[in-house]
């Protein structure tokens, strides 16, 4: 995407004196930037070395894995909007060497701070609203601390300019003066309690009745898989309880002390560590509001990762977004990044004198005030003109918003969120089929969206009703002070915005295209995806298997079902059906133990074949259930064990079912592990099994044991199963491909992009229990 | 006295008519001029037939009486044809249980103890024992089967077939080791029309790959005209060729069978009568049907056809030399069907019903409805082909893709794979018969299931290949679009809009005939 881009030649006007430009007051000085690798750094050293030519920067990176904090910034300068200052630095060796001193280091242990520093330009922070509460005081809070030790250190004439925001004034209401936040709370005590509630709450999430609680639930879920994959998921479950513990309490602390959230609260208490640092060194304090793209620099929309608006602006452009919990009339206070970044530069500019620090707001709602119902007729406006055409079904339906009030928009996702757990419990429920596939891949998004509305309503809620006005007295007199060229150049004047053309033509455009770009990526991929499995072609390979399970993947039929079939040829009319109604009778049970547990419910099963001869079960196979069996087996799924040995595979059939019933298939496949049947010395089965049933993760270990015994190498392999049991085999192989799957299995293998094939069974076949069927 | 078969002429006089497709009929107005052929009515059935069978045993065409080719200490052979014949399955008893339980009776009274029976179905399906017991009646089953002394011929058991030689042709004559090596092959045929019998039993129904590969493929069906008619048919020939040379080698007693056109049980008898003649009763009895059918579940309705067994009636058997007797058959088998037509039309319409030979008590699959329409009933003629070279087919059936998979497990893979890839049937005999035939797979199958053996398919594709290649156009009406397309086929939703499409090769007034069967019938097209 190219746009235009402004240039600046750094040259004043002929009625202004070169000392009263920006550029040359800052001609010579040397500024440490935090956070450049952020939104807000990543502008300002982009207009410090475009548009102040005579400024050194220093950058505070911190390695991240492999890449140390000079490749970082190595990346970073090749970005797009750097070229320019490439180009006139003649390379980004020279940029580097020129204009950019990189110290490696982070916040929580910084480094020793070059000597010769004027200023000290801290972007760095966390910008997410809700973040854990132990990550929020580090970073806000502790990492400000350890910053200004370092800063002290270098000097007390050093410049430090902080980046807070305009929220810090917490739930208040009506004007905000630039000044202190007006609070009286204990520093210290709320550090110390913030710091410590990783190890309070990681202490609380071990507590046994909890992970009693979540045991008994994964295991209900995921029990059939077996209990390492139970365990991992009750581990998961902690992890996810721990954080959203530490969110909860920083935001419940937060509101107790009259703060929106733990993010505002934090920087509220960051700018009281910056105030004392202040008493005795020269300090500003920046409060922008909500930033987003930029009006003009580097060129108009530029924007990186995704701020506050993007995603309510792109869930309502995709018309998910119903309706919105503010008032009509509330003012959302938006300011371009590019009008941060000169607000910065502008202050940099200025001397300040230690103990007397200054604040100030950059902000719209003072001077050019946006009210909600500008801004989404602003971007409806954009929507209409411009839709969303996602997938190939046309334009999105917009919704249209009444402004309910909150009361209202909550009581919908709520309503919303019980029908969809409802839904939810039913499709778990219900039997296998397309439609219930369909209903929970449908259930999934409908899933994804409701927990996108809930957290960003919850998060947005506050702000969305802030009946704030930021007064940016201070800030417009900076403005006023830069000389005219300067100011066009550094422009930080909310009153140039034109709201309308604002969000039509810069904002929405910029963060609709990478989701535009996205979908048309996404609708090639579609149109060429299969989601078939891999084509076998070309010449035999040695080493490599394919894994498949029998009942539900191979043939539509199962143990219950076999079962009948065996032994009712023993018996007559009578006793056929005293067999039929007492089996019946037990379905329920069974099914449920099912759910519970595979093997437990197979060893159930195959107590019923106490008493039987081996040698007639034999028999039985072969004249009968090898037509059931044939007649119920998938004629895809028979082509594709084919294939894998016309590729040179060892195919091999997992199954719980016993021997006998893998009879018919025993010239597809190499090796069969079947269940074997205990028989006593005259040969009449016990109803017990010679070994445990093959099931969940026990299918995985024996394949990994069988492979390895084989020399087969796993990764290359393939492996085909139906169900959620199955998915510790499925995870073993390279290759694994869900066939007509549960609803389980099924959202697992989407969110996995496996193959999902539908190997239907033929339906035709008879369902009598003569198989032999009535002739004659 | 049964009336000949004759030709009608649609005139506005003429009420719907009656066509099969699938498990259900449909009544179709033709349009104005439109000639349909009627069967023969049923002839009259011997009335005695045992005291029939008795007399062809003891007076054979060319041949010892039975009896007398009889003697302790032989080893006899009886082959019979197996369950595709005839169709729709024969009301018990089947003749050939009347016959075989004869001629045991004369081996018994002989003193022959070494007697086997083999069901010669070549590489149709292994059938079942209930099958077999139909076939030759609860007592002869009860006798030899639980012995292993009746079983299904196995063309695939290297160890049981016996390489006879070659015909002058170069023709591999390989067929059932014990029948090759018996004293005596007595064959039991079934001769429903008049592609079968003669040379057609031994050397075709207890044969092999081996051999069949010689007169089944597309070169030779293509220039079968038609195999209804085996002197100048080229699968025929070769069958013939190959039957001479078992002659020089074995003794066998041919026995042939003729059956009347006896195939709808009551209540269904309507459908083998002239509509316009259709009496308040038989009118009853088809809107109940039609009422049945059409609120039936899939299930249901296929169960109601396939249930249906026929009332065939005995009109003639002969036995002795293979030859003789098969032209006295034929002769009966002409009496029976053979219509006289004269000329050529632009469009021959054929409704396929629910059976034809190889699926009996199962699924009419795509490419067997094909073979039926375009391979059998297409062949249905004598002299000339019913529709003139260059016109154009309508066919109705519903060419559900539905196959069994127990029965049919290589044409779903025929379907899917080798369809998918060409129709035209020798670019699919040069590239894919061999695999299919030798694939151990179905080999197996074949031998221990109930499958028809892996080439099986594209047999029924050669079957259809005369037809291919005499017309330009092949339409199916009410047929599921996706499986017509697979097939290299048109589809349409009416017989108005087949037309239509086919107006493009045979004009905007072609001439129509109407193929009313079943009951079988032979066009002999002057």
């Amino acid at each position: 995407m190219k746009r235009p881009r402004k240039r600046h030649d750094g040259t004043a006007g002929p009625a202004e004196r070169p000392a009263d430009r920006l550029a040359d007051r800052l001609a010579g000085r040397k500024v440490l930037v935090t956070g450049a690798t952020g939104f807000v750094g990543e502008a300002l050293l982009h207009r410090l070395l475009t548009q102040v030519p005579g400024v050194t920067i220093a950058v505070l990176v911190r390695p991240k894995g492999t890449d140390s904090g000079v490749s970082r910034i190595r990346a970073l300068v090749q970005k797009p909007i750097f070229a320019a200052a490439v180009e006139a630095a003649g390379g980004v060796d020279q940029l580097l060497d020129g204009r950019i001193e990189v110290v490696e280091g982070s916040l929580s242990d910084p480094p020793t701070l070059p000597t010769d520093l004027d200023a000290v330009v801290h972007c760095a922070g966390d910008v997410s609203f809700d973040p854990p509460v132990d990550q929020a005081f580090a970073t806000n809070v502790v990492g400000v601390r350890n910053l200004l030790r370092q800063v002290a250190e270098v000097g007390p004439q050093v410049h430090y300019v902080h980046i807070s925001t305009a929220y810090v004034a917490g739930r208040r209401k009506g004007p905000v003066p630039e000044g202190p936040v007006d609070q009286s709370v204990d520093l210290a005590a709320e550090l110390s309690w913030g710091t410590a509630q990783r190890d309070v709450v990681e202490q609380r999430s071990r507590d046994a009745g909890r992970l009693a609680r979540l045991r008994r639930k994964a295991e209900k879920a995921h029990g059939r898989a077996g209990m390492l994959a139970a365990a991992q998921a009750v581990e998961e479950d902690r992890r996810a309880w721990v954080n959203e513990e530490l969110v909860r309490a920083g935001t419940e602390r937060a509101r107790a002390l009259g703060w929106t959230d733990c993010y505002t609260f934090t920087k509220a208490l960051g700018e009281r560590v910056v105030e004392s640092h202040a008493e005795h060194s020269p300090v500003s304090i920046i409060r922008p509001s909500i930033i987003e793209s930029a009006l003009q620099t580097p060129h108009p929309g530029w924007i990186e990762g995704f701020k506050m608006a993007e995603p309510l602006i792109l869930a309502y452009g995709r018309g998910e977004l119903p309706e919105f919990p503010a008032a009509p009339d509330t003012i959302v206070d938006i300011v371009p990044v590019d009008h941060v970044v000169a607000a910065v530069v502008a202050v940099l500019a200025e001397p300040r004198e230690p103990g007397r620090p200054e604040w100030f707001h950059v902000s719209s709602g003072a001077r050019r005030p946006l009210t909600f119902r500008q801004l989404y007729g602003g971007v409806r406006d954009y929507f209409d003109r411009h839709p969303f055409e996602l997938g190939d079904r046309g334009a999105t339906r917009l919704p249209e918003w009444h402004f309910p009030g909150v009361q209202a928009v909550e009581r919908l996702l709520v309503t919303s969120e019980r029908a969809h757990k409802v839904a939810d419990y039913l499709v778990d429920h219900a039997p296998r089929a397309d439609r219930t596939r369909d209903l929970a891949r449908k259930l999934d998004r409908q899933r994804g969206r409701l927990e996108f509305l809930r957290r960003y309503l919850d998060l947005y809620r506050e702000y969305a009703q802030a009946e704030l006005t930021f007064s940016d007295t201070n800030t417009l007199a900076l403005y006023r002070r830069l000389t005219p060229q300067d100011q066009q150049d550094f422009c930080f004047d909310a009153a140039v915005i034109d709201w309308d053309h604002y969000l039509g033509e810069v904002h929405c455009p910029a963060v609709t295209e990478p989701l535009r770009q996205y979908d048309v990526v996404r609708r090639q991929r579609r149109a060429s995806a299969t989601n078939a499995p891999v084509p076998l072609t070309g010449e035999a390979v040695d080493g490599v298997a394919a894994f498949f399970d029998m009942d539900g993947t191979l043939l539509s039929s199962n143990v219950i079902e076999t079962y009948l079939w065996m032994r009712l040829q023993e018996m007559g009319p009578s006793e056929r059906f005293a067999e039929l109604t007492r089996i019946a009778a037990r379905v329920p049970g069974l099914v449920r133990a099912e759910r519970r547990d595979r093997s437990a419910f197979l060893r159930s099963i195959y107590r019923e074949y106490a008493g039987a001869r081996m040698a007639d079960l034999d028999e039985i196979a072969d004249d009968i259930l090898t037509s059931h069996v044939l007649s119920r087996v998938s004629p895809a799924a028979v082509r594709r064990v084919r294939e894998h040995r016309a590729a040179g595979h060892r195919t091999v059939l997992i199954t719980g079912a016993i021997r006998p019933l893998t009879r018919a298939l025993r010239p597809l496949f190499d090796h069969i592990e079947a269940a074997d049947l205990a028989v006593d010395d005259r040969g009449v089965c016990t109803g017990f099994l010679e070994a445990s049933p093959l099931v969940g993760e026990s299918r995985a270990a024996w394949l990994r044991h069988w492979a390895a015994e084989q020399g087969i190498d796993v990764a290359r392999s393939f492996a085909y199963a139906d169900s959620q049991s199955d998915l510790p085999l499925l995870e073993v192989v390279g290759h694994p491909v869900a066939v007509r799957p549960d609803t389980t299995l099924f959202r697992h293998a989407r969110k996995r992009r496996w193959p999902i094939v539908d190997w239907s069974s033929p339906t035709v076949a008879s369902r009598s229990l003569a198989p032999a069927g009535e002739y004659g | 006295m049964s009336r000949p078969g004759f030709v009608l002429e649609v005139d506005d006089r003429t009420p719907p008519l009656v066509v099969h497709e699938g498990e259900g009929f449909r009544l179709e107005t033709f349009p104005l001029g439109t000639r349909v052929i009627y069967p023969p009515e049923s002839l009259p059935a011997v009335p005695d037939v045992d005291q029939a069978i008795q007399h062809a045993l003891r007076n054979p065409e060319g041949s010892d009486p039975l009896p007398e080719l009889l003697f302790p200490g032989m080893r006899l052979t009886v082959a019979f044809d197996d369950l595709s014949l005839p169709l729709p399955p024969m009301r018990s008893p089947d003749i050939r249980q009347r016959i075989i339980e004869a001629v045991l009776t004369m081996a018994a009274a002989a003193g022959v103890d070494d007697v086997e029976l083999v069901a010669a179905n070549a590489l149709h399906r292994r059938m079942t024992a209930a099958e077999l017991k139909h076939i030759v009646g609860e007592r002869v089953f009860r006798s030899f089967f639980p012995q292993g002394a009746l079983y299904n011929h196995d063309a695939e058991d290297r160890s049981n077939l016996t390489h006879v030689g070659l015909t002058d042709q170069g023709e591999d004559v390989e067929i059932n080791r014990r029948a090759a090596e018996s004293d005596l092959l007595v064959y039991v045929n079934v001769n429903l029309v008049a592609m079968d019998g003669g040379h057609k039993s031994v050397p075709v129904g207890l044969a092999s790959y081996k051999s069949l590969r010689h007169h089944h493929n597309s070169k030779t069906m293509v220039r079968s005209h038609s195999f209804m008619d085996h002197t100048k048919s080229h699968l025929h020939h070769s069958a013939w060729r190959m039957g001479q040379l078992l002659k020089e080698h074995l003794n066998i007693f041919q026995i042939e069978t003729t059956l009347n056109n006896e195939v709808f049980p009551a209540p269904y008898d309507f459908l083998m009568k002239r509509e316009w003649e259709w009496s308040i009763k038989d009118q009853g009895s088809m809107l109940a049907a039609r009422r049945a059918l059409s609120l039936a579940p899939a299930r249901l309705r296929h169960k109601m056809f396939h249930d249906l067994r026929a009332p065939y009636g005995l009109t003639g058997v002969h036995a002795g030399d293979t030859e003789q007797v098969h032209e006295k058959t034929i002769a009966a088998v002409h009496r029976q069907q053979l219509v006289e037509v004269h000329g050529q039309a632009d469009v021959l319409v054929m409704g396929v019903p629910y059976l034809c030979p190889y699926n009996v008590s199962s699924t009419m699959n795509p490419i067997l409805a094909t073979c039926m329409g375009l391979g059998y009933y297409f062949n249905s003629y004598r002299g000339q082909p019913v529709v003139r070279r260059g016109g154009a087919v309508i066919l109705y059936h519903p060419l559900k893709p539905d196959f069994n998979q127990l029965h049919h497990p290589s044409y779903v893979d025929f379907y899917e794979e080798v369809l998918a890839e060409s129709t035209d049937p020798a670019v699919i005999e040069a590239k894919h018969e061999q695999n299919y035939a030798a694939d151990p797979w179905y080999v197996h199958l074949y031998r221990t299931s109930h499958a028809y053996h892996g080439v099986h398919p594209f047999y029924m594709w050669y079957w259809a290949a005369h037809a291919m290649d005499h017309v330009n156009e092949v339409i199916w009406v009410g047929a599921d679009r996706r499986a017509v397309q697979r097939l290299g086929f048109r589809a349409a939703s009416s017989l108005a809009d087949a037309l239509e499409m086919a107006s493009d090769t045979v004009g905007r007034s072609p001439s129509i005939t109407y193929l009313h069967n079943p009951p079988h019938l032979l066009a002999d097209v002057r």
